[in-house]
């Protein structure tokens, strides 16, 4: 129960902050996926399974209140959260890095998959080169505010953890 | 084995929620803008609409602070540049003003001034938020269907054109912006008046297709909107002769069948705070 809310009031946030500041604080004309480091963050604190749920949950926000083609996001992020979820368990020593670079890889690649299904779909209609570009630069943006909000969200997840679940 | 059941319902959640990504993307796919899908989002627009209006009150300043820091050389450049133009157009105008009265002479000797002054009803809205996606260029403004906007209106600022209404709900609206890759507007240049389509390119400036060859354009020249009307047939979504842009680059090749143009629009979209809608484009 805790959990729902916790995801509700931490997408709701992202996408409103996401629409607002950050329309206006460009980095070289591109804007961060907030929902994506959302993602990420989450599959690397509490592993696949959760990072699934936020991926999809948040993914079909953005796509429903923001008028996307509907769906795509989702997907994307449902498959990026499963996947860095997964990564999360072949790594060894845990560094304060680590974060930051899955996030930038993730959101590299996650917006490359958004593209190439898009374009599939005929729903995009932009050069390659300029979704390799964009793709570049929101991944360094996230990466860049990884270190802001992954220990917010890090604070709030184990705040909100079920205390009867065992932990291993 | 507890950990292998977990990765197996893992497993099987990923599955599903994929397979449902997927038939809300078929399902939007085929019904366009009028299933229940589509609906939804509407609904959720209005929902979001208030607390995105809230916030970009309180942030938009903040925002404005750091754009202007990041774009502050090309400020100072444009601020001597239109010092410039003002001191040369202050010079134009003491001239115009004696054209303007003798113009207004001879419609009043026509009886064109009626026909001339369309009786053009706007009403004008606040940009609440701009689009989330790197791959779409909209806006929304905080009026809708309640103070009569619907899809198609135009959409201007001071500087020039904005874009068309996309999307309505009850108290806000979408603008799809002209530099978005998928609109398209009839554009007349300025000097020669021969028309063209100027498709939007994103960050890029735009482009202008379907220009003759044989067409003389120069850098600078001003783009308007052609707003034609074929009775019974097409009318354009805008009204005629609101600035566009200027054209910033005309690629010479004999060889092609047209000619390639940039053009850069006169509205700075990333600054946009007040829009006028156009409701009515009364053809007097």
């Amino acid at each position: 129960m805790r959990r729902t809310l916790l995801l509700t009031v931490v997408i709701v946030t992202a996408l409103l902050l996401q629409t607002t500041v950050f329309a206006d604080v460009r980095l070289l004309g591109a804007r961060p996926e907030l929902m994506f480091l959302l993602t990420i963050s989450f599959a690397i604190l509490e592993g696949p399974a959760s990072g699934t749920v936020t991926g999809f949950a948040g993914g079909m926000a953005q796509d429903f209140l923001l008028d996307q083609p509907k769906g795509i996001t989702a997907l994307t992020l449902t498959l990026l959260g499963y996947t860095v979820g997964l990564l999360r368990q072949y790594i060894v020593s845990p560094s304060p890095v680590l974060p930051v670079l899955l996030v930038a890889g993730g959101t590299f690649f996650g917006e490359l998959f958004y593209g190439l299904v898009a374009f599939l779909l005929g729903q995009l209609d932009v050069t390659t080169l300029y979704l390799f570009r964009v793709a570049a630069l929101s991944a360094v943006y996230n990466a860049i505010l990884t270190p802001l909000v992954y220990p917010v969200l890090r604070r709030a997840a184990e705040g909100s953890r079920s205390r009867k679940v065992m932990r291993w | 084995m507890a950990l292998h059941n977990r990765a197996r319902s893992t497993r099987l959640l990923v599955v599903t929620l994929v397979s449902i990504s997927l038939v809300t993307i078929t399902v939007d796919y085929r019904q366009g803008d009028s299933g229940p899908l589509a609906s939804a989002g509407n609904t959720a627009l209005a929902l979001i609409s208030p607390l995105q209006e809230v916030i970009s009150k309180v942030t938009h300043p903040i925002g404005n602070f750091f754009s202007t820091l990041v774009r502050l050389p090309a400020i100072r450049r444009e601020n001597s540049e239109l010092k410039d133009r003002i001191s040369a157009l202050e010079e134009q105008v003491n001239t115009t003003t004696a054209d303007q009265n003798r113009l207004r002479q001879a419609e009043a000797l026509l009886g064109l001034q009626e026909s001339i002054g369309p009786k053009v009803q706007t009403t004008a809205a606040q940009v609440i938020s701009s689009g989330v996606s790197n791959f779409e260029w909209t806006i929304s403004i905080d009026k809708g269907s309640t103070q009569g906007i619907a899809v198609d209106m135009p959409v201007v600022a001071p500087a020039g054109l904005v874009g068309h209404i996309v999307k309505v709900s009850a108290n806000a609206s979408v603008v799809q912006l002209i530099i978005d890759p998928d609109s398209a507007v009839a554009g007349r240049l300025d000097v020669t008046g021969k028309t063209g389509l100027l498709t939007g390119a994103g960050e890029q400036d735009m482009r202008m297709g379907l220009v003759d060859t044989t067409t003389d354009v120069g850098p600078d020249e001003r783009v308007v909107t052609a707003g034609y009307r074929i009775p019974g047939v097409a009318t354009s979504l805008y009204p005629p002769n609101v600035l566009i842009g200027t054209v910033s680059r005309v690629v010479p090749d004999s060889a092609a069948l047209e000619k390639f143009i940039t053009v850069r629009p006169a509205v700075d979209f990333s600054t946009l705070d007040l829009v006028l809608v156009v409701l009515s484009v009364g053809t007097g």
